[in-house]
């Protein structure tokens, strides 16, 4: 903006910052306390008041708390991006540590723990000691949390520093406060650190009992959750311990009672007295239902824990199936949860009580709670056979109402109900063709079809019923094709007859010569080839007996139910997935690169110094891979959040967000020979060749380093600039000092969206690379698209046709490569598999070979591919059909680079 | 642990926003909000109260029309924070006096204030607005809730606030009357909120009491309390299975199913006497929870009756009795029965007048069909559902038989406020 331009911008917002900064300087106290108020009121609102900062950091030095509190909380959201600024304030800090009231000492070690700036965590250190020490409980819990913070900065120095023994001796505090937030934080350290920080011994195990009494609400969650991970020694330890927690049971708090049952069902595992076991269960009962008088996002929660808790132990909720009934103002989220645990306590003794209900909610409104219900009714009728048949005249009912969703979800059941009891209850099968016409969701048809196939001996004009389908034969989803094809031939073997006849010639035509979905023409194929060459062998085949099926309520695997059980109370119990699937391990700090370097090193892994950059040719050993890319997923957030703390150190002018990385560790090798991007002519004698490259799923910039100059360089740094990729380094650039004459090959983990440049989609990298001896070298790299391809890309036949069928046609993009020569149809399979593309399918079309094959980009993105070519003859034509369109040049730039090769 | 809270209006505006652990991306609150506001294409399906979005662990609940939101990315107690976000907006109601978008947003220094001595790094310190007292300097602004816009749209969301009911104190804790001096005052009050279903017959299905003792103190220099419940008073069901209470009810007894007490409860003499002593905090809190499934009379008696009248019309009688004493007024009584969608038409009339206890009122209606009845009408129409409030009355004839305040002097006499109320939570006659 040419400064003519600017004018017209400051005008408009005249005053406001250097107004601020007046009132700021002002020498009435509460005019300076309003102004400070204002900047807060601005900076909340997403103004950026940060060249204030030192106007505001002046008002600092204050009796008024107040204030003083205003100032800090402007100081934890600019510090970060004022790192310098930040370091004025670290003298008041360590002052008001030390002051005589003791809420403006835990205030400053409150916010000093706050502020991620490396320089103010060399100041906390001393404060925070004396803090721990404090004689006042405020300050000491204030301090124990300090800590935890700390360690999320800089673990080392907490270590050195021995605050965790201090910790550790908080939690022999009179005061249950602190002794809460030392457990709190004791519990965070240990779970990011390798080493036993906080081992639970039946010493502390008694303490923290006693302490569990006189503790907040939330320091007995805080207890209660870091000793379920104790073991008691025996039965009697467990005894003792379930009888200081079960008073818990009767907190009004509903997260206090779900970890105290928690911490109760784990004991439970090793008392062996029924007695014991059966009167817990009992206490247990009422509070547990009593969760459900919560709100109802308590109730929420408390209904996907007990439906585990129920699985494993059904005693303890079987008579209180009633308190489960859904209530008419329920949230559906609710009601849907309830409905599940309904169908888990079923039992002879309830199950007219639980079908009175069921049928009740099939006729409420929400179509999604309805459906679910009448599903429950198939599902009680698979479970309990004894009430399958009033079950069965429930459903009958409901399909006589005519609604049209209520009768096709009760079709889907019905047929399972067939599957459980076969030849029992066929006689309904005239009912339930009555509501032929009304069919319209694929599920519901195929389920019909699959009825009248499988009973077509029974059903008089079963072939006037199939027929009828079959003249929209084309236009239905693969699903209901299936089961037509099906269905016609057992129709045709059990009724050998003139129409079935006629009927198979055209279902056989159609599945095979007229489809495109590659599964039904399999299917289709081999019903013909049996029917052809042995009708007797195809009877055995098609009509032989079924598996009966189970009940699938309790569909949980008895491992992930226990390892779900022993998460009661935490996130894990409400997903019903354990922890690793969904929790990311992220730390705001740089550090985690050096932990995980400890972690590996104790694994044997092989990135260790030792493995001197000699071994370069070897390509890296998968589990390093591995270790790369649990690493990766960890440095990638950490790479977004830090970008802050680091200065723009090679003054490149790209983007300050990717993080550069020091170079302290020797490399991890690399493979064949890289195009050169920097030569050493330009470089002064320093020479990089660089490709990205994947490997074990995982995008790496292998490069390498040779050093032709007359002096040793090291200390090398990497940056990209943004681009279509948003590619970063995903961790430090590993290259060794570099004697003059030497080389050195490193594997650079890459992550991806970090900093998307945007615009048309392009190949371009943009690279600067520097070392303490020489300038900053920048060059360019053109991406491969092909790196991008994921392991995971292979797709099923029928998503393959349905997600083709999806795309509108805008969606596909073609090109013609006339220079290319598609010599063997294996061979080039095989090229593009090594590259992620995967075969779905081929066809002949006249003299042309046509393949189908699919692969998929980050963020799921897939690329359907269509590549047809006469073998032997140049030119081959490529259609690709996906949701990124945009990307279509990229990928046809690499796809002729892959085959022109 | 809490990596960061925020509040979003109805329309997704961020209100209060405070980041603990700086491990969760700034755009979280439009993530959020996106996420919640499409989560189905049909717009009956609600988001669950805790989902997981690329990592981060995002957890609501809504308050008076407000979202209140917290995101974390361990795996620790759900419970833990959704309880948290509901005691947040307890507080800051407690030091507001009114909670609103309005409130909030002229208070957001002293909200903050708050926010930093709630939470620290994630973990939470206290949510005791007593506690908090000492810690928080900046004054209330308040809001005058007469002024209050009405909440209009918003007050579909206040279904979710079942322990909090509308106790009718909009007035801050902390904040100095106008006067100057501050009335001495303290209110207890016994909410009851009742669940029946009647089979179409008109027998009782399940029936269900959820109540709560609320005190609300505005007493100087915390007092001690003694409050005497029920003689009558039994807790559990002595292992007895919900199907065979009966015969209990009539003989004047007081059956807990189970309950649970608010952590300032002394119960040292409840076994003996039934009585609670207590130190009130300030704020507003549930002295005890109690839920009931011991039979009881309800308060409304629901008759419906559907009859065909030729292929495309049919008439509705709906009769609700009142089976309460005649001295008291039941209000905000809402009746709703969902009719088949293919109704084009239906006229009623309905007689007019308050339903005091005692007595009956009819409503009749006409409907007129587009397409004919498909066979039974009872299937595709109904349940009829009913909310009321009853005030100064409550069907588990649970009594505060006394309330007691330590006398600092004899002069010392505050003002006591006793008051009991009915609510319907799920109130539906099936037919």
């Amino acid at each position: 903006m040419s400064g003519h331009d600017s004018k017209y911008f400051s005008t408009t917002k005249k005053g406001e910052i250097p107004e601020l900064k007046e009132e700021l300087n002002s020498q009435y106290k509460d005019k300076r306390k309003d102004a400070v108020k204002k900047v807060i009121a601005a900076m909340t609102v997403g103004k950026d008041v940060s060249s204030l900062f030192t106007d505001v950091v002046n008002c600092m030095q204050t009796e008024n708390l107040e204030l003083k509190k205003l100032v800090y909380l402007y100081l934890i959201n600019y510090a970060k991006s004022q790192p310098d600024l930040a370091i004025l304030a670290v003298n008041t800090f360590v002052k008001d540590s030390q002051d005589p009231n003791p809420l403006i000492r835990a205030l400053a070690v409150r916010t000093m723990g706050c502020i991620r700036v490396d320089k103010i965590t060399e100041y906390l250190c001393d404060p925070l000691q004396r803090c721990l020490k404090d004689d006042d409980p405020y300050v000491r819990k204030t301090a124990a949390i300090c800590v935890a913070k700390l360690y999320d900065i800089n673990a080392e120095l907490v270590e050195d520093r021995g605050f965790l023994e201090a910790l550790k001796d908080l939690i022999s505090d009179n005061n249950p406060m602190v002794v809460a937030n030392a457990v709190a934080a004791l519990a965070e350290i240990q779970e990011h650190s390798s080493k036993p920080v906080f081992e639970i011994t039946s010493h502390t195990l008694s303490k923290l009992l006693t302490a569990l009494n006189e503790c907040t609400e939330w320091g007995q969650v805080f207890i209660l959750d870091a000793l379920s991970k104790y073991r008691a020694a025996d039965a009697r330890e467990a005894e003792n311990i379930v009888e200081r927690v079960t008073p818990r049971l009767q907190h009004a708090n509903c997260a206090v009672v779900l970890s105290a049952v928690k911490m109760i069902l784990q004991q439970m595992e090793l008392i062996t007295s029924t007695d014991v076991v059966r009167n817990l269960c009992k206490k247990m009962a009422p509070p547990l239902v009593t969760l459900l008088s919560a709100e109802p996002e308590i109730q929420y929660v408390a209904l996907r824990n007990i439906n585990l808790i129920v699985q494993k132990r059904p005693t303890i909720l079987a008579h209180e199936i009633k308190v489960f009934f859904c209530k008419y103002n329920d949230p559906i989220y609710v009601k849907m949860e309830k409905l599940e645990i309904m169908i888990k306590l079923a039992s002879d003794r309830n199950i007219d009580q639980v079908l009175l209900e069921f049928k009740e909610y099939a006729t409420e409104v929400d179509v999604d709670f309805v459906r679910k219900a009448v599903r429950a009714i198939g599902r009680c009728a698979i479970k309990l056979e004894r009430a399958a048949e009033r079950c069965i005249s429930v459903l009958l009912e409901l399909i006589k109402i005519k609604v049209n969703y209520v009768v096709q979800e009760a079709i889907i059941v019905i047929k399972d109900i067939f599957r459980r009891y076969p030849n029992t209850y066929e006689s309904i099968i005239a009912t339930l063709c009555e509501s032929l016409d009304t069919l319209d969701e694929p599920e519901a048809k195929a389920s019909m079809i699959w009825i009248i196939g499988e009973y077509a001996e029974r059903i008089d004009n079963a072939d006037e019923l199939l027929e009828s389908f079959l003249e929209s034969f084309p236009e239905e989803p693969a699903q209901v094709q299936l089961q037509l094809l099906t269905a016609t031939v057992k129709l045709f073997l059990k009724k050998p007859t003139e129409g079935p006849q006629q009927m198979i010639q055209v279902v056989l035509n159609n599945a095979t010569v007229e489809t495109d979905n590659p599964d039904l023409r399999d299917r289709a194929y081999i019903y013909w080839r049996l029917l052809s060459t042995d009708p007797e062998a195809a009877k055995d085949v098609v009509l032989a007996e079924k598996p009966v099926i189970s009940d699938d309520s309790n569909q949980l695997d008895p491992s992930l139910l226990d390892e779900l059980l022993a998460n009661i109370a935490t996130l894990s119990s409400v997903y019903h997935k354990p922890p690793e699937a969904f929790v990311t391990r992220v730390k705001t700090s740089q550090r985690t690169e050096e932990d995980d370097f400890a972690d590996g090193s104790e694994t044997g892994n092989s990135e260790s110094p030792a493995y001197a950059p000699d071994s370069s040719t070897s390509p890296p050993a998968s589990s390093s891979s591995a270790q790369y890319a649990g690493r990766q997923a960890v440095a990638a957030p950490a790479a977004s959040a830090a970008p802050a703390l680091v200065p723009d150190l090679l003054d490149l002018g790209l983007d300050n967000s990717s993080a550069i990385v020091s170079v302290d560790q020797p490399a991890t090798p690399a493979g064949p020979p890289l195009p050169v991007l920097l030569p050493a002519a330009t470089g002064q004698g320093l020479q990089i060749s660089a490709q990205l490259v994947r490997r074990d799923g995982q995008i790496f910039y292998s490069m390498l380093f040779e050093n032709n100059s007359q002096i040793p360089l090291d200390g090398f740094m990497i940056q990209f600039n943004k681009n279509t990729f948003g590619l970063a380094a995903g961790g430090p650039l590993q290259v060794p000092q570099l004697q003059p004459g030497t080389s050195a090959s490193t594997l650079l983990p890459m992550v991806l969206h970090q900093n998307i440049s945007p615009g048309p989609p392009s190949t371009l990298l943009q690279v600067a690379v520097k070392n303490n001896q020489q300038p900053v070298w920048y060059f360019s790299d053109a991406v491969s698209f092909l790196v991008f391809f994921a392991e995971d890309g292979k797709m099923e036949r029928s998503t393959f046709l349905e997600t083709w069928k999806s795309l509108p046609d805008s969606n596909e993009v073609s090109k013609d490569f006339p220079g290319i020569v598609m010599n063997s149809v294996e061979v080039t399979l095989d090229r593009l598999a090594a590259s992620n593309m995967f075969f779905i399918a081929k066809r002949k079309h006249a003299n042309q070979e046509v393949l189908y094959l699919s692969t998929k980009i980050p963020r799921g993105v897939p690329f359907l591919i269509e590549i047809t070519a006469v073998i032997g003859i140049p030119g081959l034509k490529c259609a690709i059909k996906t949701p990124s369109p945009e990307m279509a040049p990229l990928f046809f730039e690499a796809l002729e680079n892959l085959l022109k090769s | 642990m809490i990596s960061q809270f925020f509040v979003l209006s109805q329309r997704g505006d961020n209100i209060v926003f405070r980041d603990y652990r700086g491990d969760v991306q700034k755009g979280s609150a439009e993530i959020f909000f996106r996420k919640v506001k499409f989560w189905s294409e049909d717009a009956e399906e609600e988001a669950p109260p805790v989902f997981n979005v690329d990592g981060v662990n995002y957890f609501h609940v809504k308050v008076v029309g407000l979202l209140f939101v917290a995101t974390m990315r361990t795996n620790t107690s759900p419970s833990l924070v959704l309880e948290l976000l509901q005691r947040i907006a307890r507080v800051i109601k407690d030091y507001l006096g009114v909670l609103s978008e309005d409130s909030l947003r002229k208070n957001f220094v002293l909200v903050y204030e708050l926010l930093d001595e709630v939470i620290d790094f994630g973990y939470v310190q206290t949510t005791s607005t007593e506690v908090l007292k000492s810690y928080v300097f900046n004054e209330p602004i308040v809001v005058d809730a007469a002024r209050l816009p009405p909440l209009g749209p918003a007050s579909l969301f206040m279904q979710g606030s079942k322990r909090m009911p509308g106790t009718a104190i909009t007035k801050s804790v902390v904040a100095n009357e106008p006067g100057g001096r501050k009335r001495e005052e303290i209110f207890v009050d016994i909410i009851e909120k009742i669940s029946v279903t009647f089979s179409s017959s008109g027998y009782i299905l399940t029936s269900e009491i959820d109540g709560t003792i609320q005190m609300k103190s505005y007493l100087t220099g915390n007092p001690e309390i003694r409050l005497a419940l029920t003689d009558e008073l039994t807790i559990g069901r002595g292992g007895r299975s919900i199907y065979d209470y009966g015969g209990s009810s009539g003989s004047g007894a007081v059956i807990l199913d189970d309950c649970n007490f608010h952590e300032s409860v002394h119960l040292d003499s409840f076994d003996v006497d039934r009585t609670l002593s207590l130190v009130p905090p300030d704020g507003e809190f549930p002295v005890m929870n109690y839920r009931i499934t011991q039979e009881f009379k309800p308060p409304f008696r629901i008759n419906t009756l559907i009859e065909e009248a030729g292929q495309l019309r049919a008439e509705v009688m709906l009769k609700i009795r009142a089976e309460f004493p005649s001295s008291i007024t039941a209000n905000t009584i809402v009746v709703q029965m969902p009719l088949p969608k293919y109704t084009t038409r239906v006229s009623f009339e309905l007689e007019p007048g308050a339903i005091i206890g005692g007595s009956e009122h009819t409503l009749r209606a006409k409907l007129t069909f587009s397409q004919e009845l498909h066979g039974n009408i009872t299937k595709e129409a109904g349940p009829v559902s009913m909310t009321f409030t009853v005030p100064m009355y409550n069907p588990s004839r649970l009594q505060v038989k006394y309330l007691q305040i330590a006398k600092k002097s004899k002069t010392y006499n505050p003002y006591r406020w006793v008051r009991y109320v009915t609510q319907a939570n799920s109130y539906v006659a099936r037919i």
